[in-house]
């Protein structure tokens, strides 16, 4: 897996007449690439000027430096933030050329070869075609209502649901990359679940036409009106071949009365080699607002891969009886670096939020859940529960804990507990004793350790996600 | 006028007993408190209590003078047998080990030894370095158990209004010895002023340290107390912290376990209300194999009062078999009370058992409701609870003349409840 240097394919070409494949914004961070980055996408007034707003802001901020992994520092000056899709003679043209090691991994987790194909970005030729399927989907769904398509096409489509939400969730005063994000986003999806309709299916990128390469400032709006249902996957369980090192994604969820979204996410970008060379930063942002009454967001995520991942998937529980939960697995080999959590922010009445979150570090590397809870003086009768365990393997890697707990409240309750250990010896002479070798002894015991995450993910992921498991913590052990 | 507090270098002049190796390190963190100020929520070991925020508030003027009090007239705890040593404002005034071989006690004012003290971050880490001109030097030597109690009497006096006050104590504890001190802070002021200690104790083999800390009632001082204590193998440190009653009080404990086998263990039992801030952060530093360290804090949260818990445990990626345990639990009587918590694990050696955990919450209704059906009120009911609640921590103090002296302090301040 080749981690390609974005900047080194070709320059900017003046003038706007030539093919999209050959066009680039301006390199650097300034008024004019957002206004390139916006004119190409062929976007309103109102949404320059909301992406021109979050960059009058971004100059006046700081990236943040408290987090735990420490990351050379980015020059953003130096960066493409429009490219359009790259074209077909830039990619690998047959799986011979795709990195053996990638190959294998996808074996193991059994994905098909066409899939293959797509996932190691070689350019697909006409004759094998997801889009058909993705096409019938879309047929049911839009005789549902539903809209799902790209946020550049919903900008253009539905420009009221879009303005009304984008930013509300995660407004572009917030942090750093954030905000850096509500400038230049290039693409991503976006969702919006009619009153009382249940989607019908599981949501996903995957299905979506031209989503590959949304560019690594992705945008993702998620819209469940009153009484509405959805489940929406993100990303998949195989390496992604991925060219950019610095992703810095906006997901909002925004639920209303009665409706609930559940959002799951397999990680598995490139984490560098052995050593920790290369390999992806993840500095995503994510939050979901439960604005409505009984409404409920569902946070799951297995983190496997990325050098940096760097991600706090939270909830704000403003309607009374509302429901948070964070479900979330990172899994951390040699040089790895995880920073992630949640934060549960209770203001409405009856509020109820559950954190289970497992760690499991390997080699040099570190792992830390970072969460909060926070109950305000209105959320009465609320409850937040709490439990992060970490599994290491080694004395070379670490596993950390820092929670944050506030209650303000005295009818509320909030429990936390955190455990750190090993593997049991006990267990594993066991399974070796039952005829597993090393590495499907410990595969095993962590998947029971896991297991509470890995059921909240949707039938087929969970499959894939359990397999994952134990080829992520190859080599970890003996 | 507070925001800005700046101190002037010629205020290290004003000092006694300063040599010129000293007084370079004293202008050295003179710099460094001016430069960084009172800390505030932006720093992250003060984010729950924002000092700079909490002393504009509630100071208009601070001033370093020296209180040129006479006051020396205590009444000596009656309740148990016990050692003392006399503090006014700080400033050793008065031992007494009638108790004790005294040859094996050596005792001093602070100044009399040289202290190694390393640079800090901590802004009032570095105050107390610039100025600090009081305190006490005790060193127990080898071999030798104290019969009786130390209790260590702190009073402040009438005139204190503004001060800050540095101090600085260190106990040395030799091998195969034992000490137990009782902690007790007597505040005539009614007025407000800063109390800034820092404590070292050292703990050689297998030697032992014990310390309980209460006062005597009700305070409007703001006290800050930093202590570094350093374990060697096979030593053992035990701390209770009963020191509701203050109106502001942040207790930072350092705990470097460097020795093999050796123990730590923190206990806080706070009733808090009347705008009450009180702030106990730990950070058990795990460096070597074998060691065990337990913390168990308990608050009982009432008007307004806010209780936070920071407690660290690190454990280094040699530390093996590291035992590690970590509890807060906090009740909320009232809705404008307040409790934070940050319980922060950080650890590199994999064969440990490190857990912690943290709830907050009300009284339990059912437990209340039983009670009453039992013929108590409703308020005698939930008295009874808060009790049975901070009593767990009580009754591990294992003598019993002290043990009834801690519980007495401890019900007055519930029945204000």
């Amino acid at each position: 897996m080749k981690n390609t240097d974005i900047n080194t394919n070709q320059e900017y070409k003046y003038g706007f007449t030539t093919e999209i494949e050959n066009i680039r914004a301006p390199k650097g961070l300034n008024e004019n690439s957002i206004k390139f980055i916006s004119k190409m996408k062929k976007e309103p007034k109102w949404m320059l000027d909301w992406r021109l707003k979050a960059y009058s802001r971004l100059k006046n901020l700081k990236e943040p430096n408290w987090q735990k992994p420490k990351y050379p520092k980015i020059n953003y000056q130096d960066l493409y933030y429009y490219s359009a899709p790259k074209s077909a003679s830039k990619k690998p043209k047959s799986l011979d050329e795709v990195d053996p090691k990638l190959l294998e991994t996808y074996k193991k987790l059994g994905i098909p070869l066409n899939e293959q194909k797509k996932l190691a970005g070689v350019a697909v030729d006409a004759v094998f075609d997801s889009v058909s399927v993705a096409t019938t989907y879309k047929k049911e769904l839009t005789k549902k209502g539903i809209i799902f398509c790209s946020i550049s096409e919903a900008i253009q489509k539905h420009p009221d649901l879009v303005k009304k939400y984008i930013g509300s969730v995660i407004p572009i005063t917030d942090h750093y990359f954030a905000t850096l994000n509500s400038a230049v986003f290039t693409d991503g999806s976006f969702v919006y679940i009619p009153p009382n309709v249940r989607c019908p299916m599981e949501l996903s990128t995957y299905f979506r036409i031209n989503a590959s390469e949304t560019g690594q400032f992705e945008r993702t709006l998620i819209i469940a009106d009153k009484g509405s249902y959805v489940s929406y996957l993100e990303g998949c369980t195989a390496p992604m071949r991925d060219e950019n090192q610095l992703h810095a994604a906006n997901v909002e969820l925004i639920a209303l009365d009665d409706a609930e979204i559940k959002y799951s996410t397999v990680q598995n970008w490139y984490p560098g080699d052995k050593d920790g060379v290369g390999g992806i930063y993840n500095f995503v942002t994510k939050r979901g607002a439960c604005r409505g009454k009984n409404s409920k967001i569902s946070w799951t995520q297995v983190e496997t891969g990325s050098a940096i991942t760097w991600k706090y998937p939270s909830c704000i529980l403003q309607g009374d009886n509302s429901v948070g939960e964070f479900y979330s697995i990172a899994i951390t080999n040699n040089h790895q670096k995880a920073d992630t959590g949640t934060k549960m922010i209770h203001l409405g009445k009856n509020t109820k939020s559950k954190i289970i979150s497992k760690g499991i570090s390997a080699g040099k590397a570190d792992n830390t859940y970072r969460g909060l809870v926070d109950i305000s003086r209105k959320a009465k009768n609320s409850r937040n529960y709490t439990q992060c365990d970490s599994l290491l393997m080694g004395n070379k890697c670490g596993a950390h804990t820092v929670p944050y707990i506030k209650n303000k409240n005295s009818s509320s309750t909030v429990e936390h507990e955190a455990t750190t250990s090993k593997i049991n010896d006990e267990q594993l002479y066991y399974c070796n004793q039952r005829g597993l070798n090393q590495e499907e002894a410990v595969s095993l015991i962590v998947n029971g350790f896991c297991k509470e995450v890995l059921q909240q993910l949707p039938m087929e992921f969970a499959v894939e996600a359990q397999k994952l498991v134990g080829i992520s913590l190859e080599g970890s052990v003996g | 006028m507070i925001e800005n507090f700046k101190i002037d270098s010629n205020e290290i002049d004003k000092l006694k007993h300063i040599n010129n190796d000293d007084k370079n390190f004293r202008i050295e963190n003179l710099n460094s408190f001016n430069n960084t100020g009172f800390p505030s929520k932006k720093d992250e070991d003060w984010k729950f209590s924002d000092t700079k925020a909490i002393f504009s508030k509630n100071f208009r003027k601070l001033n370093l003078n020296n209180s040129n009090s006479k006051e020396t007239d205590i009444k000596l705890i009656k309740d148990f047998d016990h050692n003392y040593m006399f503090l006014v404002n700080g400033k050793l005034i008065k031992s007494d080990f009638k108790f004790e071989d005294k040859s094996q006690i050596k005792i001093s004012n602070y100044y009399e030894e040289k202290f190694s003290e390393k640079k800090s971050e901590n802004p009032f880490i570095c105050l107390n370095h610039a100025l600090s001109n009081n305190g006490y030097y005790l060193e127990i030597k080898e071999g030798y158990k104290f019969e009786k109690v130390l209790v260590i009497y702190n009073l402040f006096t009438k005139d204190l209004s503004g001060q800050i006050l540095n101090n600085k104590n260190k106990i040395v504890i030799k091998k195969n010895s034992e000490l137990h001190t009782i902690n007790y802070t007597i505040n005539r002021s009614k007025n407000k002023f800063i109390n800034n200690s820092y404590e070292s104790t050292l703990l050689f083999e297998n030697s032992k340290y014990k310390n309980i800390c209460i006062q005597a009632g009700k305070s409007d001082g703001y006290f800050l107390k930093f202590s570094n204590n350093k374990l060697k193998s096979d030593s053992n440190f035990s701390s209770f912290i009963f020191s509701s009653g203050l109106k502001f009080y942040k207790q930072d404990i350092n705990v470097d376990l460097e020795g093999e086998n050796s123990e730590c263990d923190i206990k806080a039992a706070l009733f808090l209300d009347n705008d009450e801030h009180q702030e106990i952060k730990t950070k058990i530093n795990h460096l070597v194999p074998n060691c065990k360290s337990y913390q168990k804090i308990k608050n009982v949260l009432d008007s307004e009062g806010k209780g936070i818990y920071q407690g660290k445990i690190y454990v280094k990626d040699i530390a093996q078999k590291t035992n590690a345990y970590q509890l807060s639990k906090a009740l909320l009587l009232n809705d404008n009370s307040e409790f934070n918590s940050k319980p922060e694990l950080e650890i590199y050696a994999d064969d440990v058992k490190c857990s912690h955990g943290s709830t907050s919450g009300s009284v339990d209704e059912n437990s209340i409701h039983y009670l009453m059906t039992r013929g108590l009120t409703k308020r005698e009911a939930i008295q009874l609870l808060i009790n049975g609640f901070l009593n767990e921590i009580i009754s591990e103090i294992k003598s019993s003349s002290i043990r009834k002296f801690v519980e007495n302090k401890i019900e007055l301040q519930i029945h204000g409840y």
